[in-house]
């Protein structure tokens, strides 16, 4: 699938993930625990859909596979309150993202985060937060996590992000990251369901030579 | 030398041909515009992927207090929001009192490259342009830095005027930067000082994604730290490439 605008998302935006790291957000190179939401950009081709399979780099054993949802602009929106925010939200659908793990938020991880493939959607639906998302890997769900523990919900999100970027009309927003996301490898296969969302299936295939 | 703009034109955006006098712009319908009346755009397709380089010349690196050469490759990528053409607008706000410009090589690639290496790179290169990226360093956070609070507002990065063809660029590594604000020259340097040059920069991102025609790199900027007021006229000017015209405005 090709999202039309800029494919946006944040990472420390799980209370549960900042409540782990503690001091360490305040410790060099942090310095201080982050006040804007902490974002990033993944390229078009990261996202993919229908179940296409997210490559393995050769020399990577494993992947974090983080679920979240992905929100698509309908509007722009610009220095908007959290009450109005979500009126700009057009559609919704789960997303996994995909990264090789890296350890230290204090640069871009690109080459951990903006490969080929590293986004697989599922099918936009109407712009629905579910309580739940939930990652199974081979059969079994090995992770669920609520939207509970956004430490900005996406409401909030926008209204903060829109105060100095316009979110616009076509982009997707991945909303957060849950900090103990799943590790993969080859072979296995991922599923993301959440109630009223259309899942996604894929798996981990070694990247073609 | 062959140059292509995007303008706004009766309604539409549109790609046009410059002619070589730079006075006029020919548009697809054989139609002339006048290069003193069009209305710029940033010659970026909408979707494009907009790589940028943070510490990429040594010299400026030394001048923020980094080592001169970085173990990784310090990119970040672009929203669209982030993009404003030729003789636009750009807002100050108020409180942004270390706002400054950064002029910078951009290359536009023209084909997918992915495994590329450098000795190949530009082949895959369509053409090139100006960027004034502008940073505001009050807004950094130590979080994937520099956070997009200070690369990522809305028009702070102007682009253009136009995209020269890479054939007619021989050497990309051996043009002339220059940033006047108001006419006074406060960023002078060469593309000869890049750390990664725009091959070694396709090299490495391509191991391990895919370019794809019409991404940009921006290739990061030398020394010269010049912070800015509203009001101000920016003009960063690339030597063989272009002059683009910027103005910071109140919010």
């Amino acid at each position: 699938m090709s999202i039309p605008g800029t494919i946006y998302g944040v990472v420390l935006n799980d209370a549960q993930e900042r409540a782990s790291l503690g001091d360490a957000l305040s410790a060099d190179p942090y310095k201080a625990p982050p006040q804007a939401p902490v974002v990033y950009i993944k390229p078009r081709l990261c996202a993919t859909l229908g179940g296409a399979p997210v490559p393995l780099p050769r020399g990577e054993d494993r992947l974090r596979a983080a679920a979240t949802l992905g929100l698509l602009l309908a509007s722009d929106a610009c220095r908007v309150s959290p009450d109005g925010a979500m009126g700009h939200v057009g559609g919704a659908c789960l997303a996994l993202d995909v990264a090789v793990p890296f350890a230290s938020y204090y640069r871009p991880p690109i080459a951990q985060i903006a490969r080929d493939g590293f986004l697989p959607l599922g099918s936009m639906g109407a712009p629905i937060l579910p309580d739940e998302i939930v990652t199974e890997v081979d059969g079994e769900a090995v992770h669920r996590w609520s939207l509970s523990r956004l430490v900005r919900g996406p409401a909030q999100l926008i209204s903060d992000l829109s105060q100095f970027m316009t979110l616009r009309a076509g982009d997707l927003l991945l909303i957060g990251l849950p900090g103990d996301a799943p590790l993969v490898g080859q072979g296995q296969t991922v599923h993301v369901r959440a109630t009223s969302l259309a899942p996604i299936a894929t798996r981990i295939e070694a990247e073609a030579a | 030398m062959n140059r292509t703009a995007r303008i706004f034109h009766e309604g539409r955006d549109v790609w046009v041909d410059v002619s070589p006098d730079g006075e006029s712009l020919l548009l697809p319908n054989g139609a002339r515009v006048a290069a003193d009346s069009a209305h710029w755009l940033p010659p970026v397709n909408p979707g494009a992927s907009v790589y940028a380089l943070g510490l990429n010349y040594a010299d400026h690196n030394k001048e923020l207090g980094f080592s001169a050469k970085q173990a990784t490759p310090l990119i970040f990528l672009k929203g669209g929001n982030a993009f404003v053409g030729h003789k636009g607008a750009t807002a100050r706000a108020a409180d942004a009192n270390q706002m400054h410009p950064e002029c910078e090589l951009v290359a536009v690639i023209g084909r997918p490259a992915r495994n590329v290496r450098e000795a190949d790179a530009l082949d895959y290169v369509a053409g090139y342009t100006v960027a004034n990226d502008y940073a505001i360093r009050e807004y950094l956070e130590n979080y994937l830095r520099p956070n997009v609070r200070v690369k990522n507002r809305d028009a702070t990065t102007a682009l253009g005027p136009w995209i020269v063809a890479a054939s007619d660029v021989p050497d990309p590594q051996a043009l002339g930067l220059s940033t006047r604000v108001n006419g006074v020259e406060v960023q002078h340097g060469s593309t000869a000082d890049m750390i990664l040059s725009v091959g070694g920069l396709i090299e490495y991102l391509s191991s391990f994604l895919t370019l794809m025609p019409g991404d940009m790199i921006l290739t990061g900027t030398p020394h010269g730290v010049h912070f800015c007021s509203a009001g101000d006229e920016v003009v960063t000017e690339i030597a063989g490439i272009g002059r683009l015209v910027n103005r910071l405005v109140e919010p």
